[in-house]
């Protein structure tokens, strides 16, 4: 007992790596599934697990992307002062019910999954072969998933699979309307791969994995939930329209009779802005 | 002293910045609470030191799910 106590205080992560291993153990030896594809059912059981959670994060999402526009107008006004900004937001979101996709909570219940593997791949690669009878390779083209990633060309491939599976999934799951943070975003996982390259290839199947689940979710998701329509709701942060004298509203029926009214020829002419790329050759 | 009372208040607040220069940018998310859970975890663990600091970032943590409303949320 005293020993167990020590392991915890030494590691708290040490208990979730002996589950971790006792559930790949399980899969190999029991179900007979070869290790790869142990992490890739492992994987598959943990986001399982989070569907619930994350059924509800893409409903909010879903949400979120309907008061866009708002939003954007929102962030234009309080474009110098952040803290302002993220206030406002916040207020936004309370008075029109959106829950944000994002909270930390889902993501960061996979943070502890995720290091219980990386300890459990780890130790794999320094035991002896007899501890863990089997093939070690996955698809014929990663020899070994306890191997450094980058110790083989298989190695290469995942690592391309992974940048993509990750472009591909925070585009599905970037709630996000800043387009600065959607540009890290995107640049992030060419970044990572330089510390990923270190990692065990296995890891990188398990990021890879969940990656796509993402991506699959996000697919059958947008089907199966098309986006809802435009709010009609109006906040206190858009004045109703005046509808007094009909003061020039263009949404208002002109009657049939009536020609259409001309353009004030005393305002100044209408700026067009065009977009930079269509005016170079 | 008082410079040595607060040392495990930073040792907390570099664990803060070890995760967001590692699994923050890896698995970003954007909080649905102001200030965000890390930096509400700052400020926490600068006002009212490891232990309290620390349960209070644990408690926004856990109140950070799909089913809260999120908001604005400073330390008090």
């Amino acid at each position: 007992m005293s020993h167990l106590a020590l392991i915890v205080a030494s590691n708290p992560l040490t208990p979730l790596e002996h589950a971790a291993r006792h559930v790949l153990n399980w899969l190999h030896f029991t179900i007979g599934l070869p290790w790869a594809w142990s992490i890739v059912a492992l994987t598959v059981i943990v986001r399982i697990l989070l569907v619930p959670l994350t059924v509800r994060q893409i409903h909010s999402m879903q949400n979120l992307q309907r008061f866009a526009p708002q939003m954007k107008e929102i962030q234009k006004k309080y474009k110098a002062d952040k803290q302002r900004q993220n206030q406002e937001l916040m207020k936004f979101y309370k008075e029109n019910h959106i829950n944000p996709a994002a909270s930390c909570l889902p993501m960061l219940a996979q943070l502890p999954v995720f290091l219980a593997l990386y300890y459990s791949l780890r130790h794999f690669s320094h035991e002896p072969a007899s501890k863990h009878p089997g093939s070690l390779s996955f698809l014929h083209f990663v020899p070994s998933i306890a191997a450094h990633t980058t110790t083989h060309w298989g190695g290469y491939v995942l690592l391309a699979v992974y940048v993509l599976s990750q472009l591909a999934s925070s585009y599905y799951m970037s709630a996000s309307v800043d387009k600065a943070q959607r540009t890290l975003l995107m640049v992030m996982p060419v970044v990572f791969v330089f510390f990923i390259a270190r990692f065990p290839a296995g890891l990188v199947l398990y990021w890879v994995t969940t990656n796509l689940w993402t991506v699959g979710q996000g697919l059958i998701t947008r089907r199966l939930m098309p986006r809802p329509a435009a709010p009609e709701k109006r906040t206190s942060r858009t004045p109703p329209r005046d509808e007094g004298d009909g003061g020039g509203n263009g949404a208002t029926p002109e009657p049939s009779g009536r020609p259409p009214a001309q353009p004030a020829r005393n305002q100044p002419p209408r700026r067009v802005r065009r977009k930079k790329k269509a005016g170079r050759r | 002293m008082n410079v040595v009372l607060r040392v495990p208040a930073y040792l907390g607040i570099g664990l803060v910045w070890v995760y967001r220069a590692t699994f923050g940018a890896l698995f970003p998310t954007t909080c649905k609470y102001h200030p965000s859970c890390s930096e509400y975890a700052v400020q926490a663990l600068k006002a009212h030191g490891l232990l309290r600091g620390g349960v209070m970032a644990g408690w926004r943590l856990l109140r950070c799910n799909p089913w809260s409303e999120g908001g604005y949320d400073p330390v008090r």
